[in-house]
C-alpha cells in the first residue's frame, strides 16, 4: 500500500488537463505512444466541448527513478463549476491533486474554486504549469498568480508541456514523493467508497470504488449501507483503462467490482460498501449532498415515448447523481419531468446526452430557479416551477436566491463586464487587483439572472477572458410577477415564467414577438397574449397562412408530389401540438435567447 | 385501380428555358428531333397491342416536335398501341411555335384537344420570366385553335408573375374567356431550387399571401364564367374536363413515354432517367425509382389524390371496395377527424375539401398520408 498513489488533475476548461493525462499514460505504457489524443475525454460531447464531464479512473504501472515500482490512480474530474459535487467525489478517492494552470491563460476562477475543494479535502497540491511550450507563455505571472490567489509557493511549482512531454517525467517523480501513500489496514473490516458507476447491458450495474479499509475479493458478499442490499461480488479489478479484472482490491485501492446488480436504484454514488458479515460498520461520511439550483421540465415531443424516457432518466442517473428528477404534468405538454440541475451547463450536457446518448426526441422547457413565496396565509412555499405559483393575490412576498459570483476580468474588461452585471441585477461586493493585468470582481446576483446567458455574454464583453464561479448566498426578497403566456386563448403552463415587476411589458412584448417569428404560420390567425393575472400585457397576431399547396402535377409524377407531402409531414413531427397549434422545440426556450 | 389507362408522351424540347422551369427539357436539341421520335417509338415496342383511353403529348414544348415529326410520332403510336378507343387526346403548344401548319396537321392526326402554354397576357410579366412569345401571339394561337375545331381548348395561367396585379390578371381571364376557351389551368408560381428564378429571384415577385389574393379573385371570376373548380389548379366548363388529368387524381394507371417521363403502371410508379442522351441510345432501359407501396399506403395516396377532385371527392364506399375495409379504417378515422375540425366536408358518401383550405391543403393531405 505505501506505493500506492491516488491522485487527480483539477484544472479551468481548456488548460490541457486531457493532453497532460495523456502522456502520463504513454510515459507509463498504458497506452501506446500517439494512440488517442484526449484519451479521458471518451464522450462526444467532451470532445466537442473541450471539457471533462464525467469522473473517470485509471491505473497506471510506474517504476521510479530509484528503482521501486508504483501503482498511481489518476481519478479524472471534471472541470467545470456546474460539476463541483462531481469533483469533491473524485478528491474523496484521492490524496493528492496535480492543479494545473495553462500559462498562457493564467489562474482562472474555476482553477480557484477547486484549489479550494482539495484544500478542503485534505488533500496534497503540486501546483503546475501547463503549455510552457507556447510563445506567449507568462510563467512568471502564473507562478505570482498561484502565490497572490491560492498562497502556493512558487518553489513547488512545476513547469510541463502536455503537449510535448516536457516535464511529464519530473512530475510523475513529484507525485510519488509529495503525495502521501494511502492510508488503511487491509486486515481490517470492509469499508469502501463509491465514487462513480456506469450500467453495463450484460453485467449490471458497475460501481466504480475507493477501498479505504479491508480487502474484497471475489465471492465475497458486501452490502449497500445506505440500503441493506446484500450482493455476492463476481469480479473485482482496475481500470488499464478498460476493466481488468485483478485477485483482490485492498485498502487504499481504486477499481471497480462487478455484482450482478439490475436494479439501477441500488447503487447511489457515494454510498458505502461494507461486508454483509459486518453490517455495524460505519458509513464514510458524505459531503454535502449537491444542491440542485435550476430546474427545467422535459417532455416527450410523441407522447407515446414518455416510458423510453423514464427508463433513459433511470440509467442516467447511474453515472451522474446530481441529477435530480421527479413526475410532471403539463397541461400543455402532457406527462413529464422536472429535472433539477447543478448550474445551466449541467442542464445544457444532460439534455444534448439525453438526446444524443439515450437517442430522446424531447421538448425541454425555460429553466427556472426555485422561488421562496410567502403566501398571505405565512406559509412558505418552494416552487421551482412558475406554473406552480400561487394566484398574484395570495402572494404576500416572493423571495429568490442570490448568488456570489467571482470574476476574474482583464483590466480593460472591467467597464463592459460591469456594466453587463448591473444590467443583470448585480450588486459589487468587492474588486481586488491581485496583478497588474486582472482584476477579481466579487458580485451577488439573483441567480435567475445568470442562469441565463449572463456566463456567454460575460466572454463576448471579454473577448473569451474572463472567467466565473459562484456560491450560493442566501433567499432575498425581490418584487416578481409571474407572467403567463397565451397561445390561441390558451395559456400554456411550460412558457410562463417569472421575472421583476420593473422589465416585466418590455420584456413580455419581447418574448411575444420572439414566439410570433418561432411559431409557423398555420391556416388560421394564433393571437399570443403575455398577461400578469388577468391583464394582457403584450400581444401580437400571427396571421393565417393562405398558401400551402402544390399545385402543378408534374405530368402524372406523383411520387414526387408524395415524397414532398412527407418531407413537410416530417417537419411537422419535430413540433409539439399544443391545442391545435403546432409548436415548435424552440419556441420553449425562447425567452432564453430573447437578446440574440 | 381503373381499367382505364392514360399514355403520356414526354417531349422534352424547348427553344429556351423559362426561368421558373424546373421540368425536364432540354433547350437548343432541336437537330435530335428526329431521333427522338425514333426513340419513342422504339421505347413502346415493348407495349404492342396495349389499349389507352387518353393520349397526351406534354413537355418541353411539344409543338417544337414539327409536322412532320408530330405526323411520324402519332402514326408510329397508333401502328403500334391500340389506340382505336381514345376518348380524348391532348397536346401542349407553345404560341410562338404553333403554326397553321402544325395545328392543322394536330387535328389531321385526331388530336382533339389543345392546351396553350399562355401563361400570361401581359408582354412585361412574359418578358420577366423568360417566356419566348407575347400576348398577342397567345391570342392569335387561341383564335386559330377555335376555327379547327378542337373539342377543347385549354390555356395555362400563371398566378404570381413579377409585377402581376389583379387588373392585368383579370383583363387576361376576360380575353380568354372572351375567346371561348373551355379549360384554364389557374397555378400557382413557385420558386423551385436550381432555377435562375431561385439564383436571381426579381424584386417585384409577389408573396405568398399576393398569390393567394390573385387565386382568389381570378377563382371567383372564373366560377362567375360557368367555369367549374375542378381540382386544385384546375377549371373547366362542365364536360370539358381534362379526362387524362382526371385518370391522374383518380389513382388511375398511366404509361409515361420519353425522357423523364413517369408511369403507374401495373400498380408501381416509375420514372423514366431523365438523361436524354441517355435515352437516344437505349429508350426501353430507363426504367428507375421503381415504387410499390403497400395497400394501406396506396389507398392513402389514392385518397390524397381524389381530394384535389374538389366536385367529385373522395367515395369512401369506392375506396373501401377497391382495398378492402381493414386497410381503410385508419385512414376513414383521420378523415373524420379532420372532418369534424372542419377541414373536410363529409356527405355521407364522399369527404370533399372545403373551399377555403384549397390553397392551404397540404398539411390537410399530410395527414391523410400520415400512418
Amino acid at each position: 500500500m505505501t506505493n500506492v498513489r491516488n491522485f487527480c488533475i483539477i484544472a479551468h476548461i481548456d488548460h490541457g488537463k486531457s493532453t497532460l493525462a495523456d502522456r502520463m499514460l504513454e510515459l507509463t505504457g498504458v497506452i501506446h505512444t500517439g494512440t488517442n489524443a484526449q484519451f479521458l475525454d471518451s464522450m462526444d460531447l467532451e470532445r466537442e466541448r473541450g471539457i471533462t464531464i464525467k469522473a473517470k479512473a485509471v491505473r497506471m504501472p510506474y517504476r521510479s527513478r530509484d528503482g521501486q515500482d508504483y501503482i498511481l490512480n489518476l481519478i479524472d474530474t471534471p472541470g467545470h463549476v456546474d460539476f463541483n459535487y462531481e469533483v469533491s467525489r473524485s478528491l474523496k478517492a484521492c490524496e493528492g491533486a496535480v492543479l494545473l494552470v495553462d500559462v498562457t491563460q493564467g489562474v482562472e476562477a474555476q482553477t480557484i474554486a477547486n484549489a479550494y475543494l482539495a484544500v478542503d479535502a485534505g488533500l496534497e497540491i503540486i501546483p503546475v504549469l501547463n503549455k510552457i511550450d507556447l510563445p506567449n507563455a507568462m510563467i512568471d505571472e502564473s507562478r505570482l498568480q498561484l502565490e497572490e490567489m491560492l498562497s502556493l509557493s512558487a518553489a513547488d511549482t512545476l513547469l510541463v508541456s502536455g503537449k510535448l512531454g516536457t516535464g511529464v517525467p519530473e512530475l510523475l517523480e513529484a507525485i510519488i514523493s509529495r503525495i502521501p501513500s494511502p492510508q488503511g489496514n487491509s486486515d481490517g473490516v470492509l469499508s469502501c467508497f463509491i465514487f462513480d458507476s456506469y450500467y453495463d447491458t450484460y453485467r449490471g450495474v458497475i460501481p466504480h470504488i475507493r477501498v479505504f479499509s479491508g480487502s474484497i475479493t471475489s465471492g465475497d458478499k458486501i452490502m449497500m449501507k445506505s440500503t441493506g442490499k446484500v450482493f455476492e461480488v463476481d469480479e473485482v479489478g482496475y481500470f488499464s483503462p478498460q476493466l481488468t479484472p485483478c485477485q483482490t482490491l485492498k485498502a487504499g485501492d481504486v477499481g471497480y467490482l462487478g455484482a450482478v446488480i439490475r436494479d439501477v436504484a441500488d447503487i447511489q454514488v457515494g454510498d458505502t460498501i461494507i461486508s454483509a458479515a459486518h453490517p455495524e460498520t460505519p458509513a464514510i461520511p458524505r459531503f454535502g449532498r449537491s444542491q440542485s439550483m435550476v430546474f427545467c421540465g422535459i417532455y416527450p415531443i410523441n407522447t407515446n415515448d414518455y416510458t423510453k424516457l423514464t427508463t433513459a432518466l433511470e440509467k442516467f442517473r447511474l453515472n451522474d447523481s446530481s441529477l435530480v428528477y421527479e413526475k410532471e404534468t403539463s397541461t400543455a405538454l402532457g406527462y413529464g419531468f422536472r429535472l433539477g440541475f447543478l448550474g445551466m451547463l449541467h442542464m445544457e450536457i444532460t439534455i444534448e446526452r439525453l438526446k444524443r446518448e439515450y437517442g430522446q426526441d424531447l421538448i425541454a422547457t425555460m429553466p427556472s430557479v426555485v422561488y421562496r413565496v410567502v403566501t398571505r396565509g405565512g406559509e412558505a412555499l418552494m416552487i421551482d416551477n412558475p406554473s406552480k405559483f400561487p394566484p398574484p393575490d395570495n402572494i404576500d412576498h416572493i423571495e429568490e436566491p442570490v448568488v456570489r459570483a467571482r470574476i476574474i476580468v482583464p483590466h480593460k474588461s472591467i467597464g463592459p463586464c460591469m456594466e453587463l452585471s448591473e444590467s443583470k441585477r448585480g450588486t459589487l461586493v468587492d474588486m481586488a487587483h491581485p496583478d497588474a493585468k486582472r482584476a477579481i470582481l466579487t458580485y451577488d446576483f439573483p441567480l435567475a439572472e445568470i442562469i441565463t446567458n449572463y456566463h456567454d455574454k460575460l466572454k463576448s464583453v471579454s473577448q473569451g477572458y474572463a472567467s466565473m464561479d459562484y456560491d450560493f448566498v442566501g433567499y432575498y426578497p425581490a418584487d416578481l410577477v409571474k407572467v403567463d403566456i397565451l397561445v390561441k386563448g390558451g395559456p400554456v403552463d411550460a412558457l410562463s415564467y417569472i421575472t421583476t415587476r420593473d422589465g416585466a411589458v418590455t420584456r413580455a412584448r419581447a418574448l411575444i414577438h420572439k414566439l410570433r417569428k418561432l411559431i409557423p404560420r398555420q391556416h388560421f390567425e394564433i393571437p399570443l397574449q403575455a398577461v400578469i393575472g388577468g391583464k394582457i400585457i403584450a400581444r401580437e397576431d400571427i396571421v393565417p397562412i393562405r398558401k400551402d399547396v402544390l399545385a402543378k402535377c408534374y405530368g402524372g409524377d406523383i411520387s414526387r408530389k408524395r415524397k414532398l407531402l412527407e418531407k413537410q409531414r416530417e417537419g411537422k413531427k419535430r413540433m409539439k401540438m399544443v391545442g391545435a397549434v403546432e409548436v415548435p422545440q424552440e419556441a420553449f426556450l425562447s425567452l432564453l435567447k430573447m437578446d440574440e | 385501380m381503373s381499367n382505364i389507362r392514360g399514355l403520356y408522351i414526354h417531349v422534352p424540347f424547348c427553344i429556351r428555358k423559362c426561368a421558373y422551369c424546373d421540368f425536364y427539357s432540354l433547350a437548343g436539341q432541336l437537330g435530335l428531333v428526329e431521333r427522338y421520335v425514333e426513340a419513342v417509338l422504339s421505347e413502346c415496342r415493348a407495349y404492342t397491342g396495349v389499349p389507352f383511353r387518353t393520349l397526351y403529348l406534354g413537355g418541353g414544348t411539344p409543338s417544337l416536335l414539327g409536322d412532320e415529326n408530330l405526323r411520324k410520332l402519332i402514326y408510329g403510336l397508333r401502328q403500334c398501341l391500340d389506340l382505336s378507343g381514345l376518348a380524348e387526346a391532348t397536346i401542349e403548344v407553345n404560341p410562338e411555335s404553333a403554326t397553321v401548319q402544325l395545328l392543322e396537321t394536330t387535328r389531321e392526326m385526331g388530336i382533339d384537344r389543345l392546351s396553350v402554354g399562355v401563361q400570361s397576357l401581359s408582354d412585361y410579366e412574359l418578358e420577366s420570366v423568360g417566356r419566348i412569345h407575347r400576348a398577342a401571339q397567345a391570342i392569335e394561337t387561341l383564335r386559330r385553335a377555335r376555327k379547327l375545331g378542337f373539342r377543347t381548348v385549354s390555356a395555362d395561367l400563371i398566378i404570381g408573375l413579377p409585377g402581376q396585379e389583379w387588373e392585368t390578371l383579370r383583363m387576361g381571364l376576360e380575353t380568354l374567356t372572351g375567346l371561348g376557351i373551355e379549360h384554364l389551368s389557374l397555378y400557382c408560381l413557385s420558386v423551385e431550387e436550381g432555377t435562375p428564378l431561385a439564383a436571381s429571384p426579381p424584386g417585384d415577385l409577389l408573396s405568398d399571401d399576393a398569390q393567394a389574393e390573385l387565386f382568389d379573385q381570378a377563382s371567383r371570376f372564373l366560377e362567375r364564367h360557368a367555369f367549374i373548380h375542378y381540382e386544385i389548379s384546375n377549371f373547366a366548363l362542365k364536360g370539358h374536363e381534362c379526362l387524362h388529368n382526371l385518370n391522374y387524381w383518380r389513382g388511375g394507371e398511366y404509361l409515361g413515354l420519353g425522357p423523364a417521363a413517369a408511369s403507374h403502371y401495373h400498380g408501381k410508379r416509375f420514372n423514366n432517367r431523365p438523361d436524354f442522351h441517355a435515352y437516344l441510345g437505349n429508350p426501353a432501359g430507363q426504367r428507375e425509382g421503381v415504387e410499390e407501396l403497400g395497400v394501406q399506403a396506396k389507398a392513402a395516396e389514392e385518397a390524397m389524390l381524389r381530394l384535389r377532385l374538389l366536385s367529385e371527392g373522395l367515395n369512401t364506399g369506392e375506396l373501401a371496395a377497391r382495398f378492402g375495409y381493414e386497410n381503410v379504417q385508419d385512414l376513414f378515422g383521420r378523415l373524420d377527424e379532420m372532418a369534424t375540425a372542419g377541414a373536410l366536408v363529409y356527405d355521407g358518401s364522399s369527404y370533399r375539401l372545403i373551399p377555403s383550405r384549397v390553397l392551404t391543403s397540404n398539411p390537410i393531405f399530410c395527414r391523410v398520408l400520415s400512418s
